[in-house]
Protein backbone atom coordinates (compact mmCIF):
# COMPACT_ATOMS: atom_id res chain seq x y z
CA UNK A 1 0.00 0.00 0.00
CA UNK A 2 2.75 2.42 1.08
CA UNK A 3 4.93 1.41 -1.86
CA UNK A 4 1.96 1.79 -4.19
CA UNK A 5 1.42 5.36 -2.99
CA UNK A 6 5.15 6.09 -3.25
CA UNK A 7 5.24 4.97 -6.89
CA UNK A 8 2.01 6.87 -7.55
CA UNK A 9 3.58 10.00 -5.97
CA UNK A 10 6.52 9.81 -8.35
CA UNK A 11 4.41 9.33 -11.48
CA UNK A 12 1.80 11.87 -10.42
CA UNK A 13 4.42 14.57 -9.67
CA UNK A 14 5.87 14.24 -13.18
CA UNK A 15 2.45 14.27 -14.87
CA UNK A 16 1.11 17.15 -12.77
CA UNK A 17 4.28 19.10 -13.66
CA UNK A 18 3.87 18.38 -17.39
CA UNK A 19 0.20 19.37 -17.18
CA UNK A 20 1.00 22.56 -15.24
CA UNK A 21 3.68 23.45 -17.79
CA UNK A 22 1.24 23.00 -20.68
CA UNK A 23 -1.35 25.08 -18.87
CA UNK A 24 1.22 27.81 -18.21
CA UNK A 25 2.09 27.88 -21.93
CA UNK A 26 -1.56 28.47 -22.75
CA UNK A 27 -2.37 30.94 -19.95
CA UNK A 28 0.85 32.78 -19.20
CA UNK A 29 -0.33 34.45 -15.97
CA UNK A 30 2.35 34.36 -13.27
CA UNK A 31 -0.01 32.63 -10.85
CA UNK A 32 -0.15 29.72 -13.28
CA UNK A 33 3.58 29.06 -12.91
CA UNK A 34 4.21 25.29 -12.56
CA UNK A 35 5.89 26.10 -9.25
CA UNK A 36 2.56 27.36 -7.91
CA UNK A 37 0.03 25.07 -9.60
CA UNK A 38 1.84 21.73 -9.26
CA UNK A 39 2.48 21.91 -5.47
CA UNK A 40 -1.16 22.91 -4.85
CA UNK A 41 -2.47 19.94 -6.85
CA UNK A 42 -0.01 17.58 -5.13
CA UNK A 43 -0.84 18.90 -1.64
CA UNK A 44 -4.50 18.21 -2.43
CA UNK A 45 -3.46 14.68 -3.45
CA UNK A 46 -1.48 14.10 -0.22
CA UNK A 47 -4.26 15.54 1.94
CA UNK A 48 -7.06 13.87 -0.03
CA UNK A 49 -5.55 10.38 0.01
CA UNK A 50 -4.61 10.72 3.69
CA UNK A 51 -0.98 9.64 3.20
CA UNK A 52 1.86 11.20 5.15
CA UNK A 53 4.41 13.54 3.54
CA UNK A 54 7.11 10.87 4.15
CA UNK A 55 5.22 8.45 1.92
CA UNK A 56 4.91 11.06 -0.82
CA UNK A 57 8.60 11.93 -0.36
CA UNK A 58 9.79 8.30 -0.47
CA UNK A 59 8.59 8.11 -4.06
CA UNK A 60 9.13 11.64 -5.29
CA UNK A 61 12.62 12.17 -3.79
CA UNK A 62 14.00 10.61 -6.99
CA UNK A 63 12.95 13.81 -8.71
CA UNK A 64 14.59 15.98 -6.04
CA UNK A 65 17.80 13.95 -6.44
CA UNK A 66 18.16 15.39 -9.94
CA UNK A 67 18.87 18.77 -8.33
CA UNK A 68 22.48 17.58 -7.79
CA UNK A 69 23.19 16.73 -11.44
CA UNK A 70 21.30 19.92 -12.40
CA UNK A 71 23.73 21.95 -10.25
CA UNK A 72 26.64 20.20 -11.99
CA UNK A 73 25.00 21.05 -15.33
CA UNK A 74 25.56 24.76 -14.61
CA UNK A 75 29.18 24.15 -15.61
CA UNK A 76 28.04 23.96 -19.26
CA UNK A 77 26.58 27.48 -19.66
CA UNK A 78 29.42 28.71 -17.44
CA UNK A 79 32.01 27.17 -19.78
CA UNK A 80 30.29 28.40 -22.94
CA UNK A 81 29.99 31.96 -21.60
CA UNK A 82 33.25 32.18 -19.71
CA UNK A 83 34.49 35.24 -21.60
CA UNK A 84 31.32 37.17 -20.71
CA UNK A 85 31.75 36.08 -17.09
CA UNK A 86 35.30 37.32 -16.90
CA UNK A 87 34.22 40.59 -18.46
CA UNK A 88 31.49 41.20 -15.88
CA UNK A 89 33.16 39.79 -12.78
CA UNK A 90 33.08 43.17 -11.00
CA UNK A 91 29.31 43.64 -11.37
CA UNK A 92 28.49 40.08 -10.44
CA UNK A 93 30.74 39.82 -7.38
CA UNK A 94 29.82 43.26 -5.98
CA UNK A 95 26.10 42.74 -6.51
CA UNK A 96 26.17 39.26 -4.97
CA UNK A 97 27.77 40.62 -1.82
CA UNK A 98 25.28 43.51 -1.68
CA UNK A 99 22.43 41.09 -2.35
CA UNK A 100 23.37 38.75 0.50
CA UNK A 101 23.68 41.63 2.98
CA UNK A 102 20.34 43.13 1.95
CA UNK A 103 18.61 39.73 1.87
CA UNK A 104 19.73 38.70 5.35
CA UNK A 105 19.37 42.23 6.76
CA UNK A 106 15.88 42.94 5.43
CA UNK A 107 14.64 39.43 6.23
CA UNK A 108 15.77 39.68 9.86
CA UNK A 109 14.47 43.23 10.19
CA UNK A 110 11.02 42.48 8.72
CA UNK A 111 10.79 39.20 10.67
CA UNK A 112 11.71 40.95 13.89
CA UNK A 113 9.14 43.67 13.19
CA UNK A 114 6.51 40.97 12.57
CA UNK A 115 7.30 39.47 16.02
CA UNK A 116 8.35 36.10 14.63
CA UNK A 117 10.16 33.65 16.91
CA UNK A 118 14.00 33.43 16.83
CA UNK A 119 13.71 29.90 15.38
CA UNK A 120 11.64 31.23 12.48
CA UNK A 121 14.00 34.17 11.96
CA UNK A 122 17.06 31.92 11.69
CA UNK A 123 15.11 29.58 9.40
CA UNK A 124 14.19 32.56 7.21
CA UNK A 125 17.68 34.13 7.03
CA UNK A 126 19.18 31.93 4.26
CA UNK A 127 15.97 31.90 2.17
CA UNK A 128 17.49 33.58 -0.89
CA UNK A 129 20.13 30.84 -1.23
CA UNK A 130 19.57 27.76 -3.37
CA UNK A 131 17.92 24.88 -1.43
CA UNK A 132 20.77 22.47 -0.53
CA UNK A 133 22.97 25.34 0.67
CA UNK A 134 20.13 27.12 2.46
CA UNK A 135 19.21 23.96 4.39
CA UNK A 136 22.84 23.47 5.35
CA UNK A 137 23.22 27.09 6.52
CA UNK A 138 19.92 26.91 8.42
CA UNK A 139 20.99 23.89 10.47
CA UNK A 140 24.35 25.56 11.19
CA UNK A 141 22.71 28.66 12.68
CA UNK A 142 20.02 26.84 14.65
CA UNK A 143 17.09 27.02 12.24
CA UNK A 144 14.75 24.26 11.03
CA UNK A 145 16.15 23.15 7.69
CA UNK A 146 12.85 21.68 6.44
CA UNK A 147 11.07 24.98 7.13
CA UNK A 148 13.94 26.77 5.38
CA UNK A 149 13.33 24.55 2.34
CA UNK A 150 9.76 25.84 2.24
CA UNK A 151 10.86 29.49 2.66
CA UNK A 152 13.44 29.05 -0.12
CA UNK A 153 10.63 27.66 -2.23
CA UNK A 154 8.32 30.62 -1.49
CA UNK A 155 11.19 33.00 -2.27
CA UNK A 156 11.66 31.28 -5.64
CA UNK A 157 7.95 31.58 -6.39
CA UNK A 158 7.92 35.25 -5.30
CA UNK A 159 10.85 35.90 -7.62
CA UNK A 160 9.10 34.32 -10.59
CA UNK A 161 5.91 36.24 -9.77
CA UNK A 162 7.36 39.75 -9.34
CA UNK A 163 10.33 39.15 -11.67
CA UNK A 164 8.43 39.71 -14.94
CA UNK A 165 7.08 42.99 -13.59
CA UNK A 166 10.58 44.22 -12.63
CA UNK A 167 11.93 43.10 -16.01
CA UNK A 168 9.55 45.53 -17.69
CA UNK A 169 11.03 48.49 -15.76
CA UNK A 170 13.06 50.83 -17.94
CA UNK A 171 15.77 51.29 -15.29
CA UNK A 172 16.82 47.65 -15.64
CA UNK A 173 17.83 47.29 -19.24
CA UNK A 174 21.12 45.43 -19.37
CA UNK A 175 21.20 41.64 -19.55
CA UNK A 176 23.77 41.67 -16.76
CA UNK A 177 21.64 43.49 -14.20
CA UNK A 178 18.57 41.42 -15.12
CA UNK A 179 20.47 38.18 -14.68
CA UNK A 180 22.21 39.19 -11.45
CA UNK A 181 18.96 40.48 -9.97
CA UNK A 182 17.12 37.20 -10.57
CA UNK A 183 19.97 34.90 -9.53
CA UNK A 184 20.92 36.70 -6.32
CA UNK A 185 17.36 37.26 -5.09
CA UNK A 186 15.49 34.15 -6.22
CA UNK A 187 18.10 31.37 -6.84
CA UNK A 188 16.80 28.52 -9.06
CA UNK A 189 13.36 30.01 -9.59
CA UNK A 190 14.86 33.31 -10.71
CA UNK A 191 17.42 31.52 -12.86
CA UNK A 192 14.71 29.48 -14.57
CA UNK A 193 12.92 32.75 -15.34
CA UNK A 194 16.18 34.35 -16.51
CA UNK A 195 16.71 31.53 -19.03
CA UNK A 196 13.31 32.33 -20.55
CA UNK A 197 14.54 35.92 -21.12
CA UNK A 198 17.76 34.84 -22.83
CA UNK A 199 20.85 32.63 -22.54
CA UNK A 200 23.05 35.48 -21.30
CA UNK A 201 20.53 36.47 -18.61
CA UNK A 202 20.24 32.83 -17.60
CA UNK A 203 23.97 32.28 -17.45
CA UNK A 204 24.63 35.46 -15.47
CA UNK A 205 21.77 34.48 -13.15
CA UNK A 206 23.13 30.98 -12.57
CA UNK A 207 26.63 32.28 -11.83
CA UNK A 208 25.15 34.84 -9.41
CA UNK A 209 23.13 32.09 -7.76
CA UNK A 210 26.19 29.84 -7.37
CA UNK A 211 28.34 32.68 -6.06
CA UNK A 212 25.59 33.77 -3.64
CA UNK A 213 25.38 30.19 -2.33
CA UNK A 214 29.12 29.76 -1.80
CA UNK A 215 29.62 33.17 -0.18
CA UNK A 216 26.50 32.78 1.99
CA UNK A 217 27.78 29.50 3.40
CA UNK A 218 30.66 31.42 4.93
CA UNK A 219 28.99 34.79 5.50
CA UNK A 220 25.52 34.14 6.93
CA UNK A 221 26.65 32.32 10.11
CA UNK A 222 28.94 35.31 10.80
CA UNK A 223 26.21 37.88 10.05
CA UNK A 224 23.75 36.18 12.39
CA UNK A 225 26.10 36.44 15.36
CA UNK A 226 26.15 40.24 15.01
CA UNK B 1 18.44 8.89 -30.77
CA UNK B 2 17.84 12.12 -28.94
CA UNK B 3 16.17 10.68 -25.82
CA UNK B 4 18.95 8.13 -25.34
CA UNK B 5 21.58 10.83 -25.69
CA UNK B 6 19.90 12.96 -23.02
CA UNK B 7 19.62 9.94 -20.67
CA UNK B 8 23.27 9.02 -21.19
CA UNK B 9 24.42 12.59 -20.60
CA UNK B 10 22.28 12.99 -17.49
CA UNK B 11 23.92 9.80 -16.19
CA UNK B 12 27.35 11.29 -16.83
CA UNK B 13 26.35 14.44 -14.91
CA UNK B 14 25.03 12.22 -12.09
CA UNK B 15 28.40 10.43 -11.92
CA UNK B 16 30.16 13.81 -11.63
CA UNK B 17 27.73 14.80 -8.88
CA UNK B 18 28.49 11.55 -7.01
CA UNK B 19 32.22 12.12 -7.52
CA UNK B 20 31.77 15.54 -5.92
CA UNK B 21 30.05 13.82 -3.00
CA UNK B 22 33.00 11.45 -2.52
CA UNK B 23 35.47 14.34 -2.53
CA UNK B 24 33.42 16.15 0.12
CA UNK B 25 33.31 13.01 2.27
CA UNK B 26 36.99 12.22 1.85
CA UNK B 27 38.17 15.75 2.62
CA UNK B 28 35.48 16.50 5.23
CA UNK B 29 34.79 19.94 3.75
CA UNK B 30 31.55 21.81 4.47
CA UNK B 31 30.53 22.24 0.82
CA UNK B 32 27.73 20.40 -1.05
CA UNK B 33 29.11 17.71 -3.37
CA UNK B 34 27.19 19.06 -6.36
CA UNK B 35 29.27 22.23 -6.22
CA UNK B 36 32.52 20.23 -6.37
CA UNK B 37 30.92 18.35 -9.30
CA UNK B 38 30.27 21.69 -11.01
CA UNK B 39 33.90 22.81 -10.62
CA UNK B 40 35.09 19.35 -11.68
CA UNK B 41 33.03 19.42 -14.90
CA UNK B 42 34.14 22.99 -15.58
CA UNK B 43 37.81 22.00 -15.19
CA UNK B 44 37.32 18.94 -17.40
CA UNK B 45 35.67 21.09 -20.08
CA UNK B 46 38.41 23.74 -19.87
CA UNK B 47 41.17 21.13 -20.14
CA UNK B 48 39.34 19.51 -23.10
CA UNK B 49 39.14 16.14 -21.34
CA UNK B 50 35.36 16.28 -21.80
CA UNK B 51 33.98 17.85 -24.97
CA UNK B 52 31.02 20.15 -24.49
CA UNK B 53 28.92 18.07 -26.95
CA UNK B 54 29.14 15.10 -24.58
CA UNK B 55 27.16 16.86 -21.85
CA UNK B 56 25.32 19.71 -23.54
CA UNK B 57 22.02 17.94 -24.36
CA UNK B 58 21.73 16.48 -20.86
CA UNK B 59 22.65 19.76 -19.18
CA UNK B 60 20.13 21.69 -21.29
CA UNK B 61 17.41 19.22 -20.34
CA UNK B 62 18.19 19.40 -16.59
CA UNK B 63 18.36 23.20 -16.58
CA UNK B 64 15.14 23.55 -18.57
CA UNK B 65 13.18 21.28 -16.21
CA UNK B 66 14.74 22.57 -12.98
CA UNK B 67 11.40 23.77 -11.62
CA UNK B 68 10.25 20.13 -11.46
CA UNK B 69 13.06 19.19 -9.07
CA UNK B 70 11.86 21.73 -6.50
CA UNK B 71 8.28 20.49 -6.42
CA UNK B 72 8.66 17.46 -4.05
CA UNK B 73 10.30 19.52 -1.28
CA UNK B 74 7.69 22.26 -1.66
CA UNK B 75 4.88 19.79 -0.93
CA UNK B 76 6.45 19.37 2.53
CA UNK B 77 4.58 22.47 3.64
CA UNK B 78 1.74 20.09 4.65
CA UNK B 79 3.91 19.06 7.63
CA UNK B 80 3.94 22.60 9.00
CA UNK B 81 0.22 23.22 9.25
CA UNK B 82 0.43 24.65 12.79
CA UNK B 83 3.27 27.11 12.07
CA UNK B 84 1.65 28.15 8.80
CA UNK B 85 -1.71 28.72 10.48
CA UNK B 86 -0.18 30.75 13.28
CA UNK B 87 2.41 32.86 11.43
CA UNK B 88 1.76 32.08 7.77
CA UNK B 89 0.65 35.58 6.77
CA UNK B 90 3.59 37.26 8.53
CA UNK B 91 6.04 34.76 7.02
CA UNK B 92 4.65 35.33 3.54
CA UNK B 93 4.77 39.12 3.92
CA UNK B 94 8.36 39.01 5.22
CA UNK B 95 9.46 36.85 2.28
CA UNK B 96 7.59 38.86 -0.36
CA UNK B 97 8.74 42.28 0.89
CA UNK B 98 12.31 41.19 1.51
CA UNK B 99 12.57 39.48 -1.90
CA UNK B 100 11.16 42.58 -3.62
CA UNK B 101 13.66 44.79 -1.74
CA UNK B 102 16.61 42.57 -2.69
CA UNK B 103 15.51 42.39 -6.33
CA UNK B 104 15.01 46.11 -6.74
CA UNK B 105 18.23 47.12 -4.97
CA UNK B 106 20.42 44.46 -6.61
CA UNK B 107 18.96 45.27 -10.03
CA UNK B 108 19.64 48.98 -9.61
CA UNK B 109 23.10 48.53 -8.08
CA UNK B 110 24.17 46.22 -10.90
CA UNK B 111 22.72 48.53 -13.54
CA UNK B 112 24.68 51.40 -11.98
CA UNK B 113 27.96 49.45 -12.06
CA UNK B 114 27.30 48.37 -15.66
CA UNK B 115 26.84 51.99 -16.72
CA UNK B 116 29.72 53.22 -14.58
CA UNK B 117 32.01 50.71 -16.30
CA UNK B 118 30.81 51.94 -19.67
CA UNK B 119 31.79 55.50 -18.77
CA UNK B 120 30.09 58.49 -17.18
CA UNK B 121 29.13 60.11 -20.47
CA UNK B 122 26.58 57.49 -21.40
CA UNK B 123 25.26 57.37 -17.85
CA UNK B 124 23.37 60.65 -18.35
CA UNK B 125 21.75 59.62 -21.61
CA UNK B 126 20.64 56.28 -20.20
CA UNK B 127 19.59 55.14 -23.64
CA UNK B 128 22.25 52.61 -24.57
CA UNK B 129 21.04 49.20 -25.66
CA UNK B 130 21.40 46.19 -23.43
CA UNK B 131 24.78 44.53 -23.17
Amino acid sequence: METGYAVLSLILTVFVYIGAKKMHRRWTYVWFSPLVVAPIVLILFVKGSGIRYETYWSGSQWISDLLGPATVAFAVPLYKNWEIMKKHAVEIVTSCLAGILIAVGSTCLFAWAAHLSPMLITSLAPRSVTTPFAMDISSRVGGQSSLTAVFVMVTGITGTVIGPWLLRQRALRSSISRGVMLGVSAHGGGTALAFTVGPLEGTVSSLSMILTAVVSLGLIPVLLTL
Amino acid sequence: MKVLRVVWQVLLLTVLNEAGGWVVQALQIPIPGSLIGLFLLFALLKSKVIRVEWVEAGATFLLAEMLLFFIPSSVQIVDFGAVVQKSGVQLLLVIVFSTATVMAVVGLVTEKIVRWKKGGRKWKQGTQSSV
